[in-house]
């Protein structure tokens, strides 16, 4: 290459591309927040869920209650809250189901989150969940 | 290149190398918003799946947007048949560089005249310039060979440097 190419050359390196909007970063750090493999978040979490209810009932040393049972424990716990996180959504084109009928298919991504709280000694859970929606919406052709 | 480092934080990376990314999934995108929604599929593929494989994390996660990006086209070229362009890109008329401090005229006969380069010799440039990426690299990536990469990246240096005298002398 010439002297005048390696010059345009070093000109367009000193070029910064412009760098993705904000949300860009944010959406990845959501996503990347997920947990991994469904299965086993939808197995673990409320096993994780039993668990931690366990332990929050064991800090609370002065409640009454005598080592309660994990089903018992649980039954103290009231929902308080719940959430759900939209962080993807994608339409996936049409589709053909199977009685022919032409339609769209959309899926959204989203993090459910529901908190429980026991009113006596004010612990609480909190679950996270990934969950997939697929909606099919019949089109029509005019 | 060097590996990422286990106690580099995604944010670190995608800091230091989202705006080459984004720069090189417009090639292969027809809007600023789908280049970023190919940038943040393809960095959360890879952060998850593909970091750990070893190799050259650049060149890995280059490749990853090239795949988001054809895959984006897919699903639009399904969509609507009657919006499908040629692949290509770099149709948004939103800035491709940062705007310098001064000679701001002159980044925008460059990105002019990259939006009117060939998309063959473009993505070549690109990946060259600002992804950082060896001629054997953009050769995997492409699926052509080193030889062909390197006349490609030379060809589009020479179209561009015509299309900026030329713009010169007009201006």
């Amino acid at each position: 290459m010439d002297n005048e190419l390696h010059e345009l050359e070093a000109e367009l390196k000193r070029l910064r591309p412009v760098a993705p909007a904000p949300a860009v970063a944010a959406e990845i750090g959501v996503a990347l927040a997920v947990p991994r493999r469904r299965f086993w978040a939808w197995t673990a979490l409320p096993l994780a869920a039993g668990l931690a209810g366990i332990a929050l009932l064991r800090e609370h040393p002065a409640a009454p209650t005598p080592a309660p049972a994990p089903v018992v424990a649980a039954a103290a716990y009231k929902p308080v809250s719940a959430e759900n996180l939209l962080y993807a959504q994608r339409d996936e084109g049409l589709v053909t189901l199977a009685d022919g009928t032409t339609a769209r298919r959309y899926r959204s991504s989203y993090v459910d989150t529901i908190t429980w709280k026991n009113p006596r000694t004010q612990a609480s859970l909190r679950w996270s969940v990934p969950r997939t929606e697929e909606r099919v919406i019949p089109v029509s052709f005019q | 290149m060097e590996d990422i480092p286990d106690d580099e934080s995604w944010t670190d990376w995608f800091q230091r190398y989202g705006p080459k990314l984004l720069l090189c999934a417009r090639q292969w995108t027809r809007s600023l918003a789908d280049a970023e929604d190919v940038v943040q599929e393809a960095f959360v593929r890879f952060w998850r799946h593909q970091r750990g494989l070893g190799g050259e994390p650049q060149a890995l996660l280059f490749t990853s947007v090239r795949r988001a990006a054809i895959d984006l086209a897919r699903r639009n070229s399904r969509r609507s048949a009657r919006e499908e362009h040629a692949d290509g890109g770099l149709e948004s008329t939103e800035p491709l560089f940062e705007t310098p401090l001064e000679g701001d005229d002159r980044r925008a006969a460059i990105e002019s005249a990259l939006r009117q380069l060939p998309v063959e010799q473009r993505e070549v440039l690109v990946l060259k310039i600002w992804g950082e990426l060896t001629f054997d690299q953009i050769a995997a990536q492409l699926g052509i060979p080193p030889n062909t990469a390197a006349s490609r990246y030379r060809y589009a240096l020479g179209a561009l440097r015509e299309t900026l005298t030329a713009a010169d002398c007009h201006g």
